[in-house]
């Protein structure tokens, strides 16, 4: 079990490595620091322009590969993930954004996935009544409305909640507004804040894996072992338990890791339309503003949250499952 | 259906004088006429391609209705509701909100399902493929995959369409959508792929020299065909998601061009305001997504022969 784990540890940082050089690549490729300067009218002396992309390392004129080294030996050997156009730190600047986003995206993670999964399995034991196919309707419009559509609704309801009631229940800006000493009120606040961008990232994330854990179990349902379990006279909740949702998880778990992907996704709508000041905001920034460390590096930190889903969906089905255990 | 299975039974009657007259009066029913019939017995999927069908005749010739254009500017009407003149009001710059929808839709449309068709193209001949040559290629072919889903593909599109602008940008956005679109889905077909490598045709053609890439459009690929197409119309709702969030966050689609995304940028600041513009784009949006979601159920029903969800055939 653990050289299991050890060696899905060694995998995954090297995927992390392959994938976040290549974006850097990707990223020096398409994007360009220069114009920043070039537009402006009249536009700085050429020198003193090459001063500043050089001293952040994002010159174009400098070879690639030289920059790509000189990059990853700041990162090796410093912790230190390069500069901005404005010659700011990326490190700093992300350092102060990332507490916003991990609350949001594991938040939203283990609640969509709790709810998910025991909708689909009550759906699944009631397939075809109406309990079923009320839910499903509403699962398949959560499932397809856009992230920004939905953001903007929630906030307006909000919106609208507080002003029919007279009172701010909702809070639709920032994480967090009080600064007083009670740990009580500081709880109801921050409850007020993050109730409604959870809900926007929620949503489409556990409805998917209601609609898949409801496929999954139905498959597993009709099976043999789970029809002799029922013949033995185990009641039909324990034999579903036991028997059919043990099997019908493993590739549910294999699917958190990439839903992961969309929650992070959807973690940069959310904050714009919420003001939350997270990575997902600080990457619209830095795509408009031509950054391409400050970029690179979110894109590294949203792959490090891809794989950690993947290490504990790995450890999960490992549980679940023996024969991935001994093998 | 019911003659369908009429042949069925017909077929061991050993009487074959009154079989063949049989056959004279009921002519067998198609593979694709009980696929029609199937999906239109469903009432959601009528819905949803009606709903579609609506939505394209409003694109294509939703601009005949109206004497503005997208790129008009009346500064007589800055931000006014709908009225006779402005069937949908006017955004606070002054452009008529029915105008930009039409056009709006038609680039998320067009973006939506050009993409969405490439990539499963894409997507089936490699993943077949990966699942075609097993050993060490499948090896490295699946960690490839895998580590090319690391990094979320939206984080990448934001980046290569940063560059894009001007009337050709929804061209190089629909670039970026399938280009990193197409990898989950290789993976799925891959896994599909994977008994269909094992099928006696498939080898004997193998063993009398067919050419590799020969085997899998001919062999392989039509084998999936029906979850390609499935693949095929579920993906425009991803790909449509895709890039309104990107014209939304102002990575995509920009002035003097429009997309839905775009329209829900600018309907934002003024949701209180001026709800008309947040709320025509959110609703042709979500008319869309959802009547394609409705009309790919349907399909997968109509086409799964295991499917019981739309009743029985008596």
């Amino acid at each position: 079990m653990l050289k299991y784990i050890v060696k899905r540890c060694v995998n995954y940082v090297i995927m992390l490595f392959v994938a976040t050089s290549m974006t850097y690549f990707l990223a020096s490729a398409f994007m360009d620091p220069r114009s920043n300067y070039m537009e402006r009218h009249p536009h700085p002396p050429i020198e003193s322009i090459n001063r500043s992309l050089t001293n952040a390392n994002i010159n174009d004129q400098t070879p690639i590969l030289v920059r790509y080294w000189r990059w990853l030996k700041g990162i090796v050997l410093h912790w230190d993930w390069g500069l901005a156009p404005d010659q700011s730190s990326v490190r700093q600047a992300v350092g102060s954004r990332i507490g916003a986003s991990v609350q949001l995206v594991t938040i939203a993670t283990i609640l969509s996935i709790v709810l998910g999964v025991s909708i689909g399995v009550y759906t699944a034991i009631r397939q075809y009544k109406w309990q079923d196919r009320v839910l499903n309707m509403v699962a398949t419009f959560f499932l397809v409305i856009p992230a920004a559509v939905l953001g903007l609704f929630v906030a307006l309801i909000a919106i609208w909640v507080n002003t029919k009631t007279g009172v701010r229940i909702f809070y639709v800006t920032g994480l967090h507004a009080y600064d007083g000493g009670n740990p009580f009120m500081w709880f109801v606040d921050f409850l007020q804040h993050i109730f409604l961008p959870t809900i926007v990232l929620l949503l489409p994330s556990a409805v998917g894996y209601h609609l898949t854990q409801r496929t999954y179990l139905l498959d597993t349902m009709n099976e043999d072992y789970v029809r002799t379990a029922r013949a033995k006279g185990l009641p039909l909740n324990k034999a579903i338990r036991k028997h059919a949702l043990r099997t019908s998880l493993i590739p549910t778990a294999v699917n958190v890791a990439f839903s992961i992907t969309g929650v992070f996704t959807g973690a940069v709508i959310t904050e714009t339309v919420f003001a939350i000041n997270g990575l997902g905001r600080y990457f619209t920034t830095t795509i408009s503003t031509n950054d391409i460390n400050g970029s690179v590096c979110i894109a590294a930190f949203g792959g490090l949250c891809t794989l950690a889903g993947a290490l504990l969906a790995d450890i999960f089905s490992a549980w679940l499952d023996p024969r991935i255990r001994l093998s | 259906m019911t003659q369908g299975q009429y042949d069925e039974t017909t077929a061991d009657e050993p009487n074959e004088a009154a079989e063949e007259k049989r056959h004279a009066d009921y002519k067998r029913t198609g593979r694709m006429t009980l696929y029609v019939r199937r999906f239109f017995r469903r009432p959601s999927a009528v819905l949803g391609l009606v709903l579609l069908v609506l939505l394209v005749f409003f694109a294509v010739f939703g601009n005949k209705f109206t004497h503005w254009t997208y790129q008009d500017l009346d500064f007589a009407a800055l931000g006014v509701p709908p009225n006779s003149d402005h069937l949908l009001g006017t955004t606070s710059g002054g452009s008529d909100m029915y105008a930009m929808v039409v056009r709006g839709l038609g680039r998320s449309m067009s973006i939506g399902f050009l993409s969405s068709i490439l990539e499963t193209i894409i997507a089936a001949i490699i993943g077949t493929s990966i699942a075609f040559f097993g050993g060490w290629f499948e090896k490295v072919g699946m960690w490839c995959l895998d580590m090319l889903m690391v990094i979320p593909s939206f984080l990448l599109i934001a980046m290569l369409v940063r560059s894009s602008s001007g009337t050709a940008g929804w061209l190089w956005l629909t670039f970026g959508l399938t280009v990193f679109g197409w990898i989950g889905y290789a993976r799925t077909l891959r896994t599909l792929a994977l008994s269909l490598r094992e099928l006696d045709y498939v080898r004997a053609s193998k063993f009398m020299g067919v050419g590799s890439f020969r085997i899998i459009v001919r062999h392989l690929v039509p084998n999936l065909g029906s979850v390609l197409i499935i693949n095929t119309v579920l993906g425009v709702v991803g790909s449509v998601g895709s890039e309104t969030s990107l014209s939304f966050l102002g990575l995509g689609i920009k002035a003097p061009d429009t997309s839905l995304g775009t329209l829900l940028n600018e309907g934002q600041s003024v949701a209180i305001t001026a709800p008309w513009v947040l709320l025509a784009p959110s609703l042709v949006l979500i008319a869309l997504t959802f009547s394609v979601q409705l009309i790919g159920d349907g399909i997968r029903d109509a086409i799964d022969p295991n499917s019981r969800s739309v009743g029985k055939a008596e």
